[in-house]
C-alpha cells in the first residue's frame, strides 16, 4: 500500500471511529480475490470507542470485476442486513469512497481463521467437529433466509419478475447469446432447467455463493460467512443446492455438504432454525443450476483473459473447468430424459 | 522436417522438471502459481497430442446430425440453438454426440475428472 493511501486511510479511520488518532502498522494484501482486493489492516486507535488495537479488513474493487457482482457500497449494506439478522459475518464498520483510497471500499472487523477450501478438506483439525460445523452452516442459512423483501437499504436488489429458476435460465441464455462461442452442453442443461423449473412461493434473501471456500473457520468452528457480492432475492433452496453441488466439494465427493460433512447435518441445522425441512429432490434442481451457473461464470472469468483485458493464468485456467462442469450437468440431467 | 522431440514431448519433460526439481524449492506462496503453470502445460501437451482429429470427427458428426455443412463453430452454434428449441429432447444420437464431445474436452482440460465417469456408468446414466 502506498504511503499516501495509508495516510488517507488513517485519517478516514480516525474520523469514523471518533478517535484522536489512528496509526496503521501493518497492511497486508490477502490472496484469492479475483473480483475484489482485500487488505488486512492492523491499527492502533487512540481515543474513542475503538481505543486499542483494531484488526480489520479493507475490501476494495479490483481493477476489473465481473459485471453481475455488487458494488462495495451494496455489499456493505448486505453485510449490515446479514449482521442484524444474526448471521455470523465480519462486523461491517465503515464505508469509504474513491477520495480516500482511489477506489470504493469498506472496512469490516477481521475474522479469525482460514477460508481456503483446499485446506479445509485436507486438514481435519480445521473447523472443529465437521458434522457440528455443517449443521451450524445450515442454521446460518436459515437465519439469512428469514430476511424477506422489502428491506430498507436493499432497494438495489432486483425483484425477479419470473420465478428465480426461470430468471436464472434467462440470464444465462442472454449471456451465451452474446458470447463468441456456443456451449451446447450448457444449452442442454438450461433446457432441462427450463422444463423442470419449480415455482418459488416466497422470495428470501439468499447469499448465492454460499460454499466451502467462502466461510472462515478456526480450530473450534465457524468464524464468518464471507463474499456477499452475489446476494439476491431468490429461492431459499438455491443456497442449499449451491452448497451441496458436487463441483464445490473440493474432491471430497462423499461428503455431500460442501466436501465437509453430511447433507443430513446441513438439512437438520436448517430445519431447526427455519422450521422447514429441505426436500432432497427439490434441492437437486438447484444443484443442476449450480453447475450451469458456475460454468457460465467460469466462461466469463476465462473471457477476461481471452479478451486481453486482464491477462492472468488463473483466469485462463478457469475457462478449462467448464468441460467437467458440463459433463456433470449431462450426467445429472440425462437419466431423466432417457 | 521438425526436430524430435516435438512440442508435446518438450512440454512433458519441461513439466517434469518444474514439478520435481523446481516446485519443492519454491516458497509456499509461489507453489500455487507453479502448479498452475504445470496444469497449463499439461493441457497444452494433451491438445497437441490429440491434434485436430477429435475436432474434425466432432464436425463431421454434427454435420450429419444437423444435415448441413459449416465450420465447427457454426455447427455448434446451430446445435445449441436447436437444443434450446427442444428439437433434440428425445434424440439419442444428439445425446451421444453431446456426451462424447464433452468427454473429449474433459480429456484435454481435466482428465482426472473422467475417473468418476467410466464408459459403462456414462452409458447407463446419460446415453
Amino acid at each position: 500500500m502506498r504511503d499516501d493511501q495509508r495516510h488517507a486511510l488513517e485519517q478516514f479511520l480516525a474520523a469514523r471511529a471518533g478517535a484522536n488518532a489512528v496509526r496503521i502498522h501493518e497492511a497486508r494484501l490477502l490472496s484469492g480475490g479475483a473480483i475484489q482486493e482485500n487488505w488486512a489492516l492492523s491499527a492502533t486507535v487512540t481515543g474513542g470507542l475503538h481505543e486499542g488495537v483494531l484488526e480489520c479488513v479493507l475490501r476494495s474493487d479490483a481493477p476489473s470485476g465481473v459485471a453481475v457482482s455488487h458494488s462495495r457500497a451494496q455489499e456493505f449494506a448486505l453485510l449490515q442486513v446479514a449482521f442484524r439478522a444474526g448471521v455470523t459475518v465480519p462486523e461491517p464498520l465503515w464505508l469509504g469512497d474513491t477520495s480516500v483510497f482511489g477506489r470504493d471500499f469498506f472496512v469490516m472487523r477481521k475474522a479469525k481463521g482460514t477460508a481456503s477450501g483446499h485446506r479445509l478438506v485436507k486438514e481435519p483439525g480445521l473447523g472443529g467437529d465437521r458434522e457440528v460445523l455443517v449443521e451450524r452452516l445450515g442454521e446460518e442459512l436459515a437465519r439469512l433466509h428469514a430476511v424477506r423483501p422489502p428491506v430498507e437499504g436493499l432497494s438495489f436488489l432486483r425483484t425477479p419478475t419470473l420465478s428465480p429458476a426461470l430468471q436464472g435460465v434467462k440470464d444465462s441464455r442472454e449471456f451465451l447469446d452474446g458470447h463468441h462461442t456456443a456451449f451446447p452442453a450448457l444449452e442442454w442443461g438450461l433446457r432441462w432447467l427450463e422444463q423442470h423449473a419449480p415455482a418459488t412461493p416466497e422470495l428470501v434473501l439468499t447469499h448465492r455463493d454460499f460454499r466451502t471456500g467462502n466461510y472462515m473457520v478456526d480450530e473450534t468452528g465457524l468464524t464468518a460467512v464471507l463474499d456477499w457480492e452475489f446476494a439476491a432475492w431468490s429461492d431459499p433452496l438455491e443456497d442449499l443446492g449451491w452448497f451441496c453441488a458436487r463441483c464445490w466439494r473440493f474432491g471430497q465427493f462423499d461428503e455431500e455438504a460442501g466436501g465437509m460433512g453430511s447433507r443430513e447435518a446441513l438439512f437438520r441445522g436448517y430445519e431447526r432454525v427455519s422450521g422447514r425441512r429441505p426436500e432432497r429432490d427439490a434441492v437437486f434442481y438447484w444443484e443442476v443450476l449450480a453447475h450451469v451457473r458456475w460454468a457460465v461464470i467460469a466462461v466469463q472469468q476465462g473471457e477476461r483473459h481471452v479478451s486481453g483485458q486482464e491477462p492472468s493464468l488463473e483466469l485462463a485456467l478457469t475457462a478449462h473447468v467448464v468441460p467437467e462442469l458440463e459433463l456433470e450437468v449431462l450426467r445429472m440431467t440425462g437419466g431423466r430424459h432417457a | 522436417m521438425r526436430e524430435c522431440p516435438d512440442g508435446a514431448a518438450l512440454l512433458a519433460i519441461a513439466r517434469e522438471v518444474l514439478r520435481k526439481e523446481l516446485l519443492p524449492l519454491l516458497p509456499g506462496d509461489k507453489a500455487y502459481a507453479a502448479l498452475m503453470v504445470a496444469n497449463a502445460m499439461g493441457i497444452a501437451e494433451r491438445q497437441l497430442r490429440q491434434g485436430e482429429g477429435p475436432q474434425q470427427k466432432e464436425q463431421q458428426a454434427l454435420a450429419a446430425l444437423l444435415q448441413r455443412e459449416g465450420t465447427l463453430a457454426e455447427l455448434n452454434r446451430e446445435f445449441a440453438a436447436r437444443i434450446r428449441q427442444g428439437d433434440f429432447d428425445e434424440d439419442a444420437e444428439a445425446r451421444r454426440l453431446l456426451w462424447e464431445s464433452t468427454v473429449q474436452r474433459v480429456r484435454e482440460s481435466a482428465p482426472k475428472a473422467l475417473a468418476a465417469y467410466s464408459p459403462s456408468a456414462a452409458r447407463h446414466v446419460f446415453v
